[in-house]
């Protein structure tokens, strides 16, 4: 009673700051329930007597008791939000299930919805000066050099740059080039980096 | 046309471009490209770099690569042949060209733009343009308002004319092309422009080190020009913070290569500007090594084991022995003022010991080359654990060990033999040795060693086997350590006219082919004919 099973929420997801924990529909159902007994209980005081000015004290507590409950809910949601929002811009808009099943049902919607806003936002950028939009979600951290030296270890053949600019990679040859371009290739074990 | 302003004409264009690096295979080429790549690194220049061997890699290597590509810088290549009716480029197609291989030819050098050599060498007597190239396709029509014999004589005038100045062409040219030899090493050039571009760090210095080091090293210059080739060095060498991180100094240093990675006797027995002059190929070798080392004060014990753990009071006063033991025994000045990379809590690097072993990775025994290239470039790096030196050091022995081997097995069985002008040796196939100087750089070695064994007044040939029936053949000129004009580049172009042999000129280095074993005989008879 009076606000406890909220706190004790609270510190669920103050526990695990960086992760996102599962939904805590239980928890989150006996506190409202709880908020329900709260307000009928004023209810029936505030109903009983207009004259009997000992029983407001009580009243009131229950009454903050409630709003605090209120409160404690919306932060939390609140705070949820946020670390979904942060899963927008590290998974991209596909979540992978695991992490699916830890969203509720509206929780999810609202994803859906920021990502679609955001991939609106994104696609809009850059229009004035000839590019079809900027994936934000690319670099988030500014990159140490755009471009990165690597070794051909294999025959592979042209290569076409973003620009246009076309790359012959043949075995033993050194590239400087754009980071973006590489990354795929040295996955592929086409190119190898040197450091 | 020759650039006159290194950062602006040259540097400064390339920037933003994509630049096509062609480097050629040998030790002043990879510094030069080292200086180059971390340039281009720090303004962000996307290159691509391919290591070229001959003349026919350059080409197909350029072929490969032209797409899309308006620069195309070339280290130690392409200098000295005309680039634009080899390669045919496309019109806007701009070649900078920073070879050290002399003389660089006339068309380059008056070529309108398209090729642009980066330094402009003062010692090249470089034929005037009007004496060179002259236009008149509209010879035999004089004026039309002469008559008869007038008009017969103005003819006649013109054609007696232009003869002379054909005859005098013909002579200059001549002159022009009738030694090959190096100019200042590139990686000196690449270092004066990290210099201008303001971005002159410890690893470019420790790459113009290394490059200067090259070219004394390999006697690829006199003496006296590899002094003043590293005055800009010098220079930079002062303005250098004395930081704690690894930085280049000049010290007085033994000119013994890789002695730090040896013992002393094993330096001293394997060093080619000392073991020919103390006999080591005779029988009496031995002994007269032991005298040194009896001289400088060293116990065999001590000599005999790794210099590193070499007791402390010796290491310090092998300069002073070295210097004082080696008149008395007719050796050259065995110390010199050369160039170190000092790390902290680590022991110096001689540019002498990394020009070996760049040397040894580029021709490595098992390795290919494109790989040994690589690693070559990754030995010049300055800081950090450098596991490709250590490769490279201990690959510099085996090679080093293979030429002395080499050599005393040549003189000793007296597989010198002479041929009128010049002497010749061949290494035989199937040897163990045969396997390491199979390219041009070790078996310039193991030739500098046997000429230097043998007074060296005379010119040199050596030959070499290759896969598939063919062998290698290196010219070297006589007092190769004093006067390094290479005289037979031309004498090799003209012998295979001559014999009619099948040659393959297409190594940059004009005194170096490629020949069927079969037709060597024949090629040498010629050679001796045109010589004597």
């Amino acid at each position: 009673m009076f606000g406890e099973k909220v706190i004790e929420l609270l510190k669920e997801s103050e526990r695990n700051r960086e992760t996102l924990s599962p939904f805590n529909d239980e928890m989150i159902r006996q506190i409202i329930e709880e908020m329900h007994i709260l307000f009928k209980l004023n209810m029936n005081d505030a109903n009983a007597t207009s004259e009997n000015k000992s029983l407001w004290t009580t009243v009131q507590v229950r009454h903050s008791a409630l709003e605090r409950n209120k409160r404690c809910l919306l932060a939390y949601l609140y705070d949820r939000i946020n670390k979904i929002k942060t899963l927008r811009w590290e998974f991209g808009s596909v979540l992978p299930p695991d992490i699916r099943e830890l969203l509720s049902d509206s929780e999810y919607d609202w994803f859906s919805k920021y990502s679609t806003n955001l991939a609106t936002f994104m696609r809009s950028l850059g229009q004035d000066i000839g590019y079809s939009g900027i994936d934000l979600t690319e670099n988030l951290r500014p990159p140490k050099s755009l471009y990165i030296e690597v070794l051909c270890i294999t025959d592979y053949g042209k290569l076409e740059l973003e620009d246009g600019d076309v790359v012959m990679l043949k075995k033993n040859s050194r590239h400087f080039l754009p980071t973006s371009e590489c990354q795929t290739l040295i996955r592929q074990g086409i190119l190898k980096q040197i450091t | 046309m020759f650039v006159e302003d290194i950062k602006n004409d040259f540097y400064n264009l390339l920037l933003g471009n994509r630049v096509l690096l062609l480097v050629h295979y040998d030790v002043d080429a990879v510094c030069a490209c080292k200086i180059l790549q971390d340039l281009f690194k720090c303004d962000n220049i996307s290159y691509t770099l391919v290591p070229v061997g001959g003349i026919s890699e350059l080409k197909t290597a350029y072929d490969e690569n032209n797409e899309e590509i308006k620069y195309v810088v070339l280290v130690n290549c392409g200098g000295t042949i005309d680039l634009v009716d080899i390669l045919q480029p496309e019109e806007d197609v701009v070649f900078f060209v920073l070879d050290s291989h002399k003389p660089t030819d006339i068309c380059n050098v008056y070529s309108d733009g398209q090729v642009q050599l980066v330094y402009k060498d003062d010692e090249e007597n470089i034929p005037n343009f009007d004496d060179i190239f002259r236009e008149d396709e509209d010879e035999d029509v004089p004026d039309e308002n002469l008559q008869g014999t007038e008009r017969l004589e103005a003819v006649v005038e013109r054609r007696r004319e232009r003869k002379a100045w054909e005859e005098k062409r013909h002579t200059l040219m001549f002159n022009y092309t009738q030694f090959s030899y190096y100019g200042k090493p590139s990686a000196c050039i690449a270092l004066e422009l990290a210099v201008r571009a303001s971005r002159c760090n410890a690893s470019a210095l420790w790459a113009g080190a290394v490059g200067c080091a090259t070219h004394s090293a390999l006697h690829l210059r006199p003496p006296a020009q590899c002094l003043l080739d590293a005055e800009p060095l010098n220079r930079c060498l002062h303005t250098q913070r004395h930081s704690t991180t690894a930085h280049v100094v000049v010290e007085k240093d033994a000119w013994l290569p890789l002695y730090r990675w040896w013992s002393v006797e094993g330096a001293l027995s394997h060093a080619s500007c000392f073991a020919p002059k103390l006999k080591l190929h005779a029988s009496s070798g031995a002994s007269r090594l032991r005298q040194l080392l009896a001289d400088m004060g060293f116990p065999l014990q001590q000599a005999r084991q790794a210099y590193r753990s070499m007791d402390v009071e010796l290491r310090r006063c092998l300069l002073t022995a070295l210097e004082t033991a080696a008149p008395k025994h007719k050796l050259p000045v065995p110390t010199r003022a050369t160039f170190l990379l000092q790390k902290p809590h680590a022991q110096p690097l001689a540019a002498l010991d990394t020009v070996y072993a760049i040397m040894a990775l580029i021709e490595h025994e098992t390795l290919p080359k494109a790989e040994g290239f690589q690693k070559a470039l990754s030995v010049l790096q300055v800081s950090g654990e450098n596991e490709s030196l250590k490769q490279g050091v201990s690959a510099a022995r085996k090679a080093l060990e293979a030429v002395a081997r080499l050599a005393h097995s040549i003189l000793s069985s007296r597989g010198l033999l002479l041929a009128g002008p010049f002497n010749y040796f061949i290494v035989q196939e199937g040897t163990s040795e045969s396997a390491m100087v199979k390219g041009p750089l070790w078996l310039g070695e193991a030739a500098r060693w046997i000429a230097s064994a043998t007074s060296g007044s005379k010119p040199l040939v050596a030959s070499s086997p290759l896969p598939n029936g063919q062998c290698l053949l290196l010219g070297l000129p006589p007092r190769y350590d004093e006067e390094p004009h290479n005289l037979f580049g031309a004498a090799f172009e003209q012998a295979a006219q001559k014999s009619g042999a099948t040659v393959i000129l297409d190594y940059v280095d004009t005194s170096i082919l490629v020949l069927p074993v079969s037709q060597r005989t024949q090629f040498l008879d010629a050679l001796t004919a045109l010589l004597a």
